[in-house]
C-alpha cells in the first residue's frame, strides 16, 4: 500500500487469479455430482395382491363365475365318468383344458372326485365327507393337510394382511387357493425384481461383495 | 465525476483502473462460490436449533411435524401427514421369517422403498436379498447379485437381511450423540435431526442394516408416501443415517409393515411377541429350527430366520 505503483499491480495480479478461478467452476465442472440414471422400479412388484384370485374373490367382486356355472354343459345328477389312458393318466376333456392336474409327486392327488363332489358338481366334498361351497375351500385343503391348516389357521402358514392389533382395524386372511392352483398347486416361479444397482451399493462401486461392505 | 471535485484522492485513470480489477475480483469470487449453491440440503435455523427428542413437549413436538409437513410440502408440492407415534403398552415386536417359503423374488426390498421414501437415485434399501446354496448357511459366501429369468432357482435359498432390531444393539452403543436409541417396544430409531453422520452406528452393525445418504436423497414427487412419521420415513437429509425401523408409521398405527403386506409366499410373519395369541408367538412355540444371525455376537436379534418341515 505504501508504494502508489504496487497496489494496481496487486489488483490486476489478483484478479486474472480470480478470472482464473472463476472460468474454472464455471466451465470446467459443470456439475460435479451428477447421479448415476437408475431406473425406477416397475410397480408391478409394488402391487400386494397374491398370485391367483379365488372363486370367493371374484365372488365378492361380482365378476365372471362362468367357469363355476358346471350345470351349463353337465347334466343334473349324472356324474361325469372319469376317462384314463393305457398308462392310467387321466384324460382331461378339452372343455376343461384349464385344470391342469398336477397335485403330488406322479400326480398322487388328480382325482377330480377327491376334491369335487361328484352327485353335485357345484360343490367340493372334503376327505372326511363334508360337502363344501366353492368358497371354503381352505376347510377342503385342511381335511388332507391338517398341519398345514393349522398353521394357516394361525395366520403363519399363508398370510394375513391389514391390522396386527385386531382392535384397531380389519385383516383379511388369504386363501390357499389365491397362493395355490388347486389342480397343480407347487408356487408358481416368478421374474425377480431388479437386485441392487451396480453403480449405487451403499455408496461405492460395483463388484464388491455385500459380506465385506466396510473392507 | 471525479471531474467535479476539487480534491480529487485518485486520479481518472487509477480509478477506472481499480474498480475494473475490483469488479471483476468480485464477479470472480462469486462464481467460484458458486459450488455452494449445490448444498441444497442445509439445515434451517429451527432445525438446527430444535431440542432432543427425548426432551419436546407435545407442544413443541407439533410445532417440530408442522416444520416437517412445510418443508416436505414445499419441496414435494404435497403435504404430508406427519406423526409421531409413541410406542403401544405391552407390545414387543419380533419378526420370523421363514427360509423355506421365501422365494427370492425381492418384492419385499422395493415396497420398503416406497413406504419408507428411500433415496431413489442415489439407491439406498433397507433389505438386502441374499442368495445361499441349499445346505449351507455361511452367509460370508452369499450373492445378492442374481439375476434369473424366474425364482425360485433350483439348489439355492434365500434370505433377506434387514436391521435386526437387536435387544442389545451395537449401533446405539457407538452414538457419540444419542441420535439413535431403542424404544421399548424393542425398535431401534435414528432421530434424523439429531445424527450428526459420523457412521459410527455403520461400522458397529454387525448386519450391514445402516445407510448413509451420501447425497440428497432422490425421491420422484409422484413416489413419496404421504403418510410419514418423525421417527419413520420422513424424507431424510443429506449426511445422516436411515434403517429398518419396522415400518414405525404403519406398525405403531397397529398395521403390518409393507415387506410382510407385498410378500407374495408369505414368507415374513410380525407381531407382538407378549401377545400369545399372536403369529409369531405360535411360531416361537411351535417351530424348530432357529437361526439368528451371527447371535454369537451377543447382539440378541429380534428377527428370527426359521426352516419349516
Ligand atoms: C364348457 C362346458 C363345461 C363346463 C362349464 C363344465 N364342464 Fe366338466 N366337462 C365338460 C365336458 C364336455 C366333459 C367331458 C364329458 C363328460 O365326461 O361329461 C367334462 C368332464 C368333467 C369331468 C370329468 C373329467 C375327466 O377327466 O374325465 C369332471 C370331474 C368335470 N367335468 C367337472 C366339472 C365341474 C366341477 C364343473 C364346474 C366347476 C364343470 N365340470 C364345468 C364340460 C364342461
Ligand atoms: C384328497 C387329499 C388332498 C386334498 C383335498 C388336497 N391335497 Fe394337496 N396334496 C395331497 C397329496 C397326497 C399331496 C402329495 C404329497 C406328497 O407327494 O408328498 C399333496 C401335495 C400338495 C402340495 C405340495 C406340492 C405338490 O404338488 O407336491 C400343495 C402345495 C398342496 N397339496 C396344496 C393343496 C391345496 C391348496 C389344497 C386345497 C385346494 C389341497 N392341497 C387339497 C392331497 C390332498
Ligand atoms: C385338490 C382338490 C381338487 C382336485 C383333485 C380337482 N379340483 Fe377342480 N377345483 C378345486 C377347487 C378348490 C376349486 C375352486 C378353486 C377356486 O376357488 O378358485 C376347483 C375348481 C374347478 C373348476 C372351476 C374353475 C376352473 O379352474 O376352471 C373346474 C372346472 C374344475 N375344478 C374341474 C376339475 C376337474 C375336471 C378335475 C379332475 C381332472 C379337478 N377339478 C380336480 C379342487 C380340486
Ligand atoms: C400367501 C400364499 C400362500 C397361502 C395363502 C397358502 N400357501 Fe401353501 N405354500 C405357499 C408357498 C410359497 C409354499 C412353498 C412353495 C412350494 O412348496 O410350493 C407353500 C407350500 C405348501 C405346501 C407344501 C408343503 C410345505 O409346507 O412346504 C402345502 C401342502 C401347502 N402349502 C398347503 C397350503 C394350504 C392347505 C393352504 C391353505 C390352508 C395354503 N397352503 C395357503 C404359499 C401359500
Amino acid at each position: 500500500m505504501n508504494s502508489p505503483t504496487r497496489t494496481p499491480q496487486t489488483l490486476v495480479v489478483l484478479g486474472v487469479v480470480f478470472a482464473g478461478l472463476a472460468l474454472n467452476f464455471l466451465l470446467g465442472s459443470p456439475n460435479p455430482s451428477a447421479p448415476p440414471r437408475i431406473p425406477l422400479v416397475d410397480t408391478n412388484f409394488l402391487d400386494t395382491s397374491t398370485v391367483r384370485r379365488s372363486y370367493a374373490d371374484l365372488a365378492r367382486a361380482k365378476e365372471d363365475l362362468s367357469d363355476f356355472d358346471c350345470y351349463v354343459c353337465h347334466e343334473k345328477g349324472k356324474a361325469p365318468t372319469l376317462r384314463f389312458d393305457t398308462n392310467q393318466n387321466l384324460i382331461i376333456p378339452k372343455e376343461h383344458a384349464d385344470v391342469v392336474m398336477g397335485h403330488g409327486s406322479h400326480g398322487r392327488n388328480n382325482n377330480c372326485f377327491n376334491c369335487h363332489n361328484e352327485t353335485n358338481l357345484e360343490f367340493l366334498q372334503s376327505r372326511d365327507g363334508r360337502q363344501l361351497k366353492f368358497s371354503d375351500s381352505p376347510q377342503l385343503c385342511g381335511s388332507c393337510h391338517g398341519p398345514t391348516y393349522r398353521d394357516w389357521e394361525a395366520g403363519v402358514h399363508g398370510r394375513i394382511t391389514g391390522y396386527w392389533k385386531r382392535d384397531l382395524g380389519e385383516f383379511q386372511r388369504k386363501q390357499c387357493v389365491n397362493c395355490h392352483n388347486p389342480h397343480s398347486p407347487r408356487f408358481p416361479g416368478r421374474p425377480p425384481a431388479p437386485g441392487p444397482h451396480p453403480l449405487h451399493w451403499n455408496g461405492t462401486e460395483a463388484g464388491e461383495s455385500p459380506a465385506h461392505p466396510h473392507s | 465525476m471525479n471531474t467535479s471535485d476539487p480534491q480529487p484522492t485518485m486520479d481518472r485513470r487509477s480509478f477506472l483502473r481499480t474498480s475494473a480489477v475490483l469488479t471483476t475480483g468480485l464477479a470472480a469470487l462469486a462464481a467460484s462460490l458458486k459450488p455452494l449453491l449445490e448444498i441444497k440440503d442445509l439445515p434451517t435455523m429451527e432445525q438446527f436449533l430444535q431440542k432432543y427428542y427425548k426432551e419436546l413437549t407435545p407442544a413443541e413436538m407439533a410445532k417440530v411435524l408442522n416444520r416437517i409437513a412445510d418443508e416436505v410440502e414445499k419441496e414435494y408440492g404435497l403435504r404430508p401427514h406427519v406423526r409421531d407415534l409413541k410406542p403401544m403398552d405391552g407390545v414387543e415386536y419380533v419378526y420370523c421369517l421363514n427360509l423355506t417359503r421365501c422365494i427370492g423374488c425381492r418384492k419385499c426390498v422395493h415396497a420398503c422403498v416406497a413406504e419408507n421414501n428411500q433415496s431413489r437415485n442415489p439407491e439406498i434399501q433397507y433389505i438386502r436379498v441374499l442368495r445361499l446354496p441349499h445346505g449351507s448357511l455361511d452367509i460370508e459366501k452369499a450373492e445378492h447379485n442374481y439375476h434369473p429369468e424366474s425364482v425360485p432357482e433350483k439348489g439355492f435359498f434365500y434370505m433377506p437381511v434387514q436391521c435386526q432390531q437387536c435387544k442389545n444393539p451395537p449401533c446405539v452403543k457407538v452414538c457419540p450423540v444419542h441420535a439413535t436409541w431403542q424404544e421399548k417396544d424393542g425398535i431401534t430409531v435414528i432421530d434424523y435431526d439429531w445424527c450428526i453422520g459420523c457412521r459410527y452406528c455403520e461400522a458397529a452393525c454387525p448386519y450391514w442394516a445402516r445407510r448413509f445418504n451420501f447425497t440428497k436423497p432422490g425421491i420422484p414427487k409422484e413416489r413419496l408416501n404421504p403418510e410419514m412419521s418423525y421417527l419413520g420415513n420422513r424424507p431424510r437429509r443429506q449426511g445422516v443415517m436411515e434403517k429398518c425401523h419396522f415400518c414405525i408409521q404403519r406398525t405403531r398405527a397397529g398395521r403390518y409393515p409393507a415387506c410382510l403386506e407385498v410378500c407374495p409366499a408369505g414368507a415374513r410373519k410380525f407381531g407382538n411377541i407378549l401377545d400369545p395369541n399372536s403369529e409369531v408367538s405360535y411360531i416361537l412355540k411351535n417351530k424348530r429350527v432357529f437361526i439368528q444371525l451371527k447371535e454369537e455376537m451377543g447382539t440378541s436379534p429380534r428377527f428370527f430366520y426359521y426352516f419349516d418341515v
